[in-house]
């Protein structure tokens, strides 16, 4: 099914340094309308896998093909027309919006320099195309006249998202795009990328620390730690039976409304450990409730786990067949250290 | 003022107004939060959630806010004291955390250095703050070897767990927590959340935690106020706020909260 394949990433590495922050990560995203999440806490690689894609910071190793062809070697004007169709939404639209130009003048300035705006006109034919964007977001297209500091956060990313569409993108990588929001806001953001999802038969990456945002928008997951792919999946399966223990305990942090669908709660000691320093064995060795002697010393490979799913995990197969932590309950996590 | 009455709860809130230039921003006609418990202030950007917690650090005027309206701590009112004698309230018996860590703390100092001018600000000797501030860290789970780093060389999780652990060497009564993990990833904001949850349990902390989010408010607060638009629209035990909510704009927040099972 090669055909159905829009953006192949194949053992992508990047390096700042000594420091590896992807370490070898693969995905394939289907042509649209399709989603893919790219899950990790901070310092897990996911966000320089976004901008690797969109070559913005240099790649060290691995291929990227888009439409079959490679991303890596592409220069000048195709380029330029390949980031016309791989587009990005940031996280924090405070700044990666312009605070000096009006949102019309953000958006029409993409129209203009990519050649898209209506033929020989500056004035009326551009002002349309902006308004339609802008209600295509779900904003009042008076908005145009206004700043970004006159916008609400959720206002001003959906003027991002329309500032991505302006050039009818294929691909957009939407870098934790609401975790500035308060949830009212992320709720509206998330409905917009379903919708504009369908209309439009977008593909997109959306980054993510928080799994709860991800199912009904993502086919398809791939979790980080420390550059490297932990597990990958079915998002349905990958949620209801994971096979790795960094994915319980993802799933296990996200708050629940319902006492009801609360679960004990996998405390990870520590934080992410640097990727300039990674321990041995497997990276996550040194938080992980289920680790065990060969964990200490061995890396375990990326392997299919189950149909469609791969896992990272020396003991993958028996966290799939339901294997979990010694119940961890609300309670701090040891420590040598602790006074009391 | 004399002795303490009995039955007075740690802090409560009455008829609290702020207004900037006549425009009223938040009013809470009564809220009170007790030693041992975590009182939920729910609502979205905008609401008055942050000013009700100025309000009650007696900050809302550096704001250029009216405030009136009557808070009291064990009984002593706040609202009109001096600021000297409001200084040695704040940050000694009424702590406060806020959700960007980073902002907290000035990027030139060792975070060491930071925490001991705050604790001998309080009265505390060079030794006594040292000892203190070790033993907070520890209760926090942190070593206190990261007190000689800068804050950049701290994660945003452990520097809310520092700013933390100088409410706890202060020997804080009340602690504010306005949003305190929004900016974390959801594994640390477990943490902090547990945290939290100890604090209130073996050290009988009285809690305020400001969130927009419903999820964790219900996993951490006993009882919930739900802010809208500079107002209280609802108030109760959180468990029957959630299974049976009065108000549409309790119905709004609940119905935007992500779930896993969907």
């Amino acid at each position: 099914m090669a055909d159905g394949i829009l953006l192949d990433v194949r053992d992508l590495r990047v390096s700042f340094g000594p420091v590896r922050a992807v370490d070898g990560v693969s995905m394939a995203i289907s042509r649209g309308p399709f989603g893919i999440a790219l899950v990790g806490e901070s310092g897990s690689g996911k966000t320089t896998v976004g901008r690797a894609i969109l070559r913005l910071v240099p790649v060290s190793g691995g291929t990227i093909a888009f439409d079959g062809q490679d991303v890596l070697g592409l220069r000048g004007p195709r380029l330029r027309a390949y980031r016309r169709a791989a587009q990005i939404v940031f996280q924090d639209a405070d700044n990666s919006l312009d605070p000096r130009m009006r949102v019309g003048a953000t958006i029409g300035e993409v129209l203009i320099a990519h050649g898209l705006a209506g033929r020989g006109a500056v004035g009326g034919r551009v002002a349309a195309q902006v308004a339609a964007l802008l209600s295509e977001a779900a904003l009042d297209p008076a908005l145009a006249s206004r700043y970004p500091h006159q916008l609400s956060g959720g206002q001003r990313q959906r003027v991002a998202i329309a500032r991505a569409l302006a050039v009818s993108p294929r691909l957009l990588i939407l870098d934790e795009p609401t975790s500035a929001l308060d949830v009212t806001a992320q709720a509206r953001i998330l409905a917009l990328v379903r919708r504009l999802r369908d209309e439009r038969a977008l593909a997109y990456l959306l980054i993510t620390h928080n799994l709860a945002i991800i199912p009904g928008l993502c086919e398809q997951t791939v979790v980080l730690y420390l550059g490297r792919v932990a597990e990958s999946g079915p998002t349905g399966e990958l949620l209801a039976r994971p096979a790795h223990p960094y994915t319980l305990a993802l799933r296990s942090a996200v708050p629940e409304v319902e006492a009801a669908a609360r679960r004990t709660r996998i405390i990870l000691p520590g934080d992410t450990p640097h990727a300039a320093s990674p321990p041995p064995g497997c990276p996550f060795h040194p938080r992980c409730p289920l680790a065990i002697e060969i964990c200490r010393t061995t890396v375990p490979p990326l392997q299919t786990v189950a149909p469609a799913r791969q896992a990272s995990c020396h003991r993958a197969a028996e966290v799939l067949s339901g294997l979990r932590p010694p119940g961890a309950p609300a309670q701090l996590a040891e420590d040598p250290g602790h006074a009391n | 003022m004399g002795g303490h009455p009995v039955n007075q709860v740690k802090l409560e809130i009455r008829d609290l107004r702020v207004s900037f230039a006549g425009h009223p921003v938040a009013s809470v006609p009564e809220l009170t939060v007790d030693a041992g418990e975590i009182v939920g202030l729910a609502g979205e950007s905008g609401s008055g959630k942050s000013m009700t917690i100025l309000a009650v650090l007696g900050l809302a005027g550096t704001a250029g806010a009216t405030v009136t309206g009557s808070v009291r701590l064990d009984g002593q009112e706040l609202i009109g004291l001096s600021a000297a004698r409001l200084r040695a309230i704040r940050g000694r018996r009424i702590a406060a955390i806020f959700q960007s860590p980073a902002l907290a703390f000035n990027p030139v100092f060792r975070v060491g250095a930071i925490v001991s001018r705050a604790l001998r600000q309080h009265g505390l000797s060079a030794a006594e703050a040292r000892e203190r501030a070790d033993a907070a860290m520890r209760s926090v789970l942190l070593t206190p070897e990261l007190l000689h780093r800068y804050p950049a060389q701290l994660s945003g999780g452990q520097l809310q767990r520092v700013a933390i652990a100088l409410a706890l060497a202060l020997r804080a009564e009340v602690l504010l927590a306005d949003e305190p993990t929004s900016a974390l990833d959801v594994t640390v904001q477990a943490e902090v959340l547990e945290l939290l949850r100890e604090l209130r349990d073996s050290r009988g902390m009285a809690i305020l935690f400001v969130s927009h989010d419903l999820a964790v408010i219900a996993e951490l607060c006993d009882r919930v106020a739900i802010m809208r638009a500079g107002r209280v629209v609802e108030q109760g035990p959180t468990g029957q706020v959630i299974a049976a909510p009065r108000h549409d704009y309790t119905r709004e927040l609940l119905a935007a909260v992500p779930r896993l099972e969907s």
